[in-house]
């Protein structure tokens, strides 16, 4: 019943969100809305994988960056449109989950962690080491020419509403995940593998499947914010920080819950955005080591996320 | 040739001892906790600042330092636990590894706040002294700090096997719930155990300093090649540590000559990779802590 609920009401929320984007002329305000519908988006596909599955991955910074690198890279010196470089990218994070998580998922728990740290730190490397491809360091600026082929646009709205788009779709689909066989076999793995393996489900398989998945949507979200930004980096999108910053909304929000990633976005992303309206970049680390603390502190009092803490508290008192 | 390659492992060895001390601490803390202290690297890079801010200000000798880092080191890994592990004992393992990566972020930028990201280093009169033996030329600060590693190590070692807080710490990394049957008072036990882990990073940190460069974030390079380390002597295991700790200093140093040197890191992955394929539990597998 409850479940009935929400998605219907989750539906209104999309559209009211989409009524209000045109009403709001403030370029500041449209970027906020952006930054949380993507993280949202990225909360949401960590999340399957993570949440879910119980499988914490802290290098999908390296499928960001896989997305992002391969779109610009393709539309750059080949001049294909980036439409069609996203889902080149996303395919190529299909690639590379494979490649980390076959060997990986032989094994449980902290060396998966580990090992997905490590990638994303080695395509980091090698993004930086091979300079003639990649222009190393320096990162690379995108060409702007706007238009939809090339996904580009003159002003924040068209972002927004893509990201938007994007948001709903894979809220949806995780929600079916969630539902289906493949949903049911991750809770298995994450509350007992041995047990789920027992009932003979491929545990290994549904992890692999799992993650392809998630490193799929991640990809396509980091081909997306380089169109929006134009500027991409080997440090800024390959990094650990980012893959922190991918699980800090799902964190927040509920890990294992469809909804909480975007609760948690709508939550952390504002405050991610708007101190950079009043205080300038020196005060960064003042600002990280807040979200540090916070890490800590949801950890220690609500381990569970903001979502089924309210929950527990709504039932408490009905 | 030869001797090119006489050079290449001693300073991989020497090298490899501070990747073994910081090791250590880190294989101590699981071996016991289950617990990955994501915010290990950025302990060694307190200790790291707290050494050059004592040679800055008091122009104290790092080796001297030494003495005040490890113990200051030892308080933050107890407060840690104190503070905010002792509240995720019991909780799943996903609190654990968020919370230590808190700190780990909340500590790298409040060293980028406070003291920028500039870097500091410090100068003293044998930071390239060197010995040389035949063709081999060994730089002094680095074989102290080898030497002081091999020591920690054996002291470390001992401690564990011979003294009732030793054995109680080892009784726990065995079976925490028989442990405390037995008597020994696991809180405790887990305070001392970061406490002791900090401590190591504290002195790794301090031998360091003479022969490296301290910044924010030089703790992330620090742990990556410390989890390797302990993935390749087995998870928890403290001699496989110090093994591990050489085989990677002497993989870099060698990868470094052969490949280059920006992908050394590269080539460790690629050999925890084939680590955990072979051998999960490690390459000195059995004999745990």
């Amino acid at each position: 019943m409850v479940r009935v609920i929400k998605e219907k009401y989750f539906f209104l929320f999309i559209v009211f969100l989409a009524a209000i984007l045109p009403v709001v002329k403030n370029e500041f305000v449209v970027h906020v809305f952006i930054m949380v519908f993507t993280a949202a988006t990225m909360g949401l596909a960590w999340n399957i994988i993570s949440g879910y599955g119980g499988q914490l991955s802290l290098g999908h910074a390296a499928f960001y960056g896989i997305g992002a690198y391969t779109s610009t890279l393709l539309y750059n010196h080949l001049g294909i449109s980036p439409l069609i470089g996203m889902i080149i990218g996303g395919f190529l994070a299909v690639v590379a989950s494979l490649i980390i998580g076959a060997p990986c998922f032989r094994l449980r728990g902290t060396y998966f962690v580990l090992a997905t740290i490590a990638f994303a730190e080695v395509l980091r490397i090698l993004c930086v080491y091979f300079r003639g491809l990649t222009e190393g360091s320096l990162g690379i600026a995108l060409k702007f020419e706007p238009g939809f082929a090339h996904l580009m646009f003159e002003h924040k709205e068209p972002y927004a509403y893509i990201a938007l788009g994007l948001m709903t779709v894979v809220y949806y689909t995780s929600v079916w995940i969630g539902r289906s066989r493949l949903g049911y076999y991750l809770i298995g793995i994450k509350e007992n593998e041995d047990g789920t393996q027992a009932l003979g489900v491929n545990t290994y398989l549904v992890k692999l499947i799992a993650f392809m998945i998630s490193a799929f949507i991640t990809a396509i979200i980091g081909s997306f914010f380089a169109q929006y930004i134009l500027y991409i980096d080997p440090h800024g999108e390959f990094s650990l920080t980012l893959s922190i910053f991918i699980a800090l909304p799902v964190m927040i929000g509920g890990i294992g819950t469809t909804l909480g990633p975007i609760i948690g976005a709508f939550m952390i992303t504002p405050l991610i955005e708007l101190p950079s309206l009043f205080i300038g970049g020196q005060y960064q680390g003042l600002q990280n080591i807040f979200f540090g603390v916070i890490l800590i502190l949801v950890v220690i009092w609500i381990p569970q996320g903001v979502l089924k803490w309210a929950q527990e508290k709504l039932m408490r008192k009905s | 040739m030869l001797a090119i390659i006489g050079q290449m492992t001693i300073s991989g060895i020497l090298m490899g001892g501070i990747y073994a001390l910081v090791s250590i601490g880190l294989t101590l803390i699981f071996g016991v906790m289950n617990v990955v202290n994501f915010a290990h690297g950025e302990f060694l890079m307190v200790s790291m600042y707290l050494t050059f801010w004592l040679f800055h200000y008091l122009q104290l000798d790092p080796y001297l330092s030494l003495f005040l880092v490890a113990p200051a080191l030892f308080i933050i890994g107890a407060l840690t636990q104190k503070l905010i592990m002792q509240h995720l004992i019991d909780k799943e393992h996903y609190t654990q590894i968020f919370a230590t990566m808190g700190l780990s972020i909340a500590m790298a930028n409040a060293a980028l706040f406070l003291w920028k990201a500039d870097y500091r280093m410090v100068k003293t009169s044998y930071t390239t002294s060197v010995m040389a033996v035949g063709d081999v030329v060994v730089s002094y600060p680095r074989l102290v700090s080898f030497l002081v590693a091999v020591a920690i190590t054996l002291l470390l070692f001992a401690f564990l096997k011979f003294t009732y807080l030793g054995k109680s710490i080892r009784a726990t990394a065995q079976d925490h719930h028989g442990a405390k049957l037995m008597g020994v008072n696991i809180r405790k036990v887990y305070v001392l155990t970061l406490g002791i882990g900090s401590a190591c990073v504290g002195v790794a940190g301090a031998l360091l300093m003479p022969i490296y460069y301290a910044f924010p974030t030089v703790g992330l390079q620090f742990v990556l090649v410390a989890f390797v380390c302990v993935v390749l002597g087995g998870m928890g295991n403290i001699t496989g540590a110090f093994f591990g700790g050489l085989v990677i200093g002497m993989v870099e140093a060698f990868s470094g000559f052969f490949i280059a040197p920006e992908l050394k890191e590269a080539v460790y992955f690629i050999i925890f990779v084939l680590v955990l394929l072979v051998k999960p539990s490690g390459l000195f597998g059995l004999m745990r802590a």
